[in-house]
């Protein structure tokens, strides 16, 4: 497959790239949605996606464990690797790649089930079956997504009896349990409380040294705090393909961007 | 859009530029009385300066509250950085024109010679020329011109240091502490010219986000008396 050529600087300033997409366009039917997309997700650092709406943030993280897959029509150019290995290669298992590269919506889903078994569920699906091996894991995971000191108790409570940002918690346990990679969060704090949109930056900052972490938000400054670098997408005219216009260190980003349209964007002059 | 906090950037940026006004008129007030020993005049420059720092500081709080509640980035963030540096300097050139006014009340009696009162005119001259071309390449955002005031600074250098011999060829015991006074107005003033230089350096990571500093071939070599 060809590279298109590429506007935006695109090598991660940082260490090792985790993800390498090089040249991607992605369709949904006629719709072209993305166009040129190439970049380099450093590994154990967090990485955040910006632009306005539309801009085709979730449907690029949505490529990054092949999610796109599941909805009909859709079309994938270009080539994604991880750890150097093509995830659109043959041989790949999808459902094997999304426990990878696990995903946090922007609304807590956690399943209609106890605590302790939303976050037993992955490691039971993959086969653990000893009672001691499996609350280990479970606490761990609890542990990591900042949530033990406040279940520990309830264990046995429904998930959904949980606050909002509590439930967001237990959906990134959930995911970790299954021992991730990479964690994809489109919008993990859009609908939850400030104390827990604080607990979930910090497990981020604490996550970070194992885990390669994406992040889209619509908050400049959440962006600004949690990322190491930033990827700014935007959709310039109405029916085109939306890009990635610039890739940067964050602090770079939001001191001295070299676009002026990025410049715009996080001034709050557009969008 | 968020009008209120564009609205707030330019009156922080405009309220700068008039504090940039008054520091020049300061400076050149005390420059033409220590020249003319009008210490009227002098003491108006020692007045002016209560404005200028009631001014600065209401300025300084101004642009921290709107770095904590508004959260600028890029562009907007340099613009308040700098402004607040910037904000500083004039601070500072509106003591070194009370210094030089103080300077006139200790000289104000007697009269030197000539050649003295001429070159400190002259220093004067040069230092107004580029303060005013500081102001505009601010209020302009012209880097050109903020790239020429460093070239503008030398000559200001070069005529403290002649002010400084001429002072050395000075006898009489009376008439050297009379110059020791006027030698320290001319440093004050060179300084006064050093620090719109330094708000050129600003003018530029301001408008580029570069830091850059400028060429030093004539930069101080001696001891800095007043910053
Ligand atoms: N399932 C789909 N079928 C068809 N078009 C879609 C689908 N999902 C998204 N799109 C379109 O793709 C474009 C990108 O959408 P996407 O949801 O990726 O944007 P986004 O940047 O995540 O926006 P937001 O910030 O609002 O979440 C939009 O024009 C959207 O309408
Ligand atoms: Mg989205």
């Amino acid at each position: 497959m060809t590279t298109t050529p590429v506007t935006a600087q695109t090598d991660s300033t940082e260490g090792v790239a985790k993800f390498s997409v090089r040249g991607l366009d992605f369709y949904y039917g006629d719709f072209h949605a993305l166009t040129g997309i190439t970049i380099d997700v450093a590994e154990n650092a967090v990485t955040a996606f910006i632009g306005p709406s539309g801009c085709g943030k979730s449907t690029f993280l949505r490529c990054l464990n092949r999610m796109n897959d599941l909805i009909p029509g859709t079309r994938i150019e270009g080539r994604i690797t991880l750890d150097g290995a093509d995830i659109y290669g043959p041989g790949v298992d999808p459902v094997d790649l999304r426990r990878r590269v696990g995903m946090i919506f922007q609304q807590p889903n956690p399943f209609p089930m106890s605590i302790y078994d939303n976050v037993a569920f992955g490691p039971r699906l993959h086969g653990v079956k000893k009672k001691e091996e499996l609350d280990g894991i479970v606490e761990q995971a609890l542990v990591r997504a900042n949530l033990w000191k406040e279940v520990k108790d309830i264990m046995g409570r429904g998930g959904l009896t949980l606050s909002g940002g509590q439930q967001q918690r237990l959906c990134i346990a959930r995911v970790l349990a299954v021992q991730p990679d990479v964690l994809l969060m489109d919008e993990p704090c859009s609908a939850i409380d400030p104390t827990s949109v604080q607990k979930v930056e910090d497990l981020m900052a604490e996550l970070k040294s194992s885990v390669t972490i994406i992040i889209v938000t619509h908050n400049m400054q959440q962006a600004a705090r949690v990322s190491d670098e930033t990827a700014f997408f935007l959709q310039e005219r109405q029916g085109e393909p939306a890009e990635l216009i610039e890739f940067a260190r964050t602090a770079e980003i939001f001191t001295s961007p070299h676009d002026r349209r990025t410049e715009d964007y996080i001034t709050g002059r557009f969008g | 859009m968020r009008e209120n906090y564009r609205n707030e950037l330019k009156a922080i940026k405009a309220e700068v530029v008039d504090i940039g006004r008054l520091v020049i008129e300061m400076s050149r007030d005390a420059t033409v009385s220590l020249v003319e020993g009008d210490v009227d005049l002098a003491e108006r420059v020692i007045t002016a300066d209560d404005d200028l720092d009631t001014r600065t500081l209401a300025l300084e709080e101004r642009t921290l509250e709107t770095i904590a509640t508004q959260f600028p980035v890029a562009r907007d963030l340099r613009l308040l950085y700098s402004l607040a540096h910037i904000n500083i300097h004039m601070e500072r050139m509106g003591d070194l024109a009370v210094n030089i006014a103080k300077a006139t009340r200790r000289t104000a009696e007697r009269t030197g010679p000539r050649t003295l009162y001429d070159l400190i005119r002259a220093q004067g001259n040069l230092v107004h020329r580029v303060l005013e071309a500081m102001l505009e390449a601010f209020e302009t955002s012209d880097l050109e011109l903020a790239y020429k005031l460093e070239e503008m600074d030398e000559p200001i250098d070069h005529l403290f240091k002649q002010f400084f011999r001429e002072l050395s060829r000075l006898q009489e015991e009376e008439e050297i502490e009379w110059a020791s006074s006027m030698v320290l107005a001319s440093r004050y003033l060179e300084r006064i010219a050093d620090h719109a230089v330094d708000i050129g350096e600003r003018l530029v990571y301001m408008v580029t986000g570069e830091f850059e500093a400028f060429d030093e071939s004539f930069g101080d070599e001696g001891e800095s008396p007043a910053s």
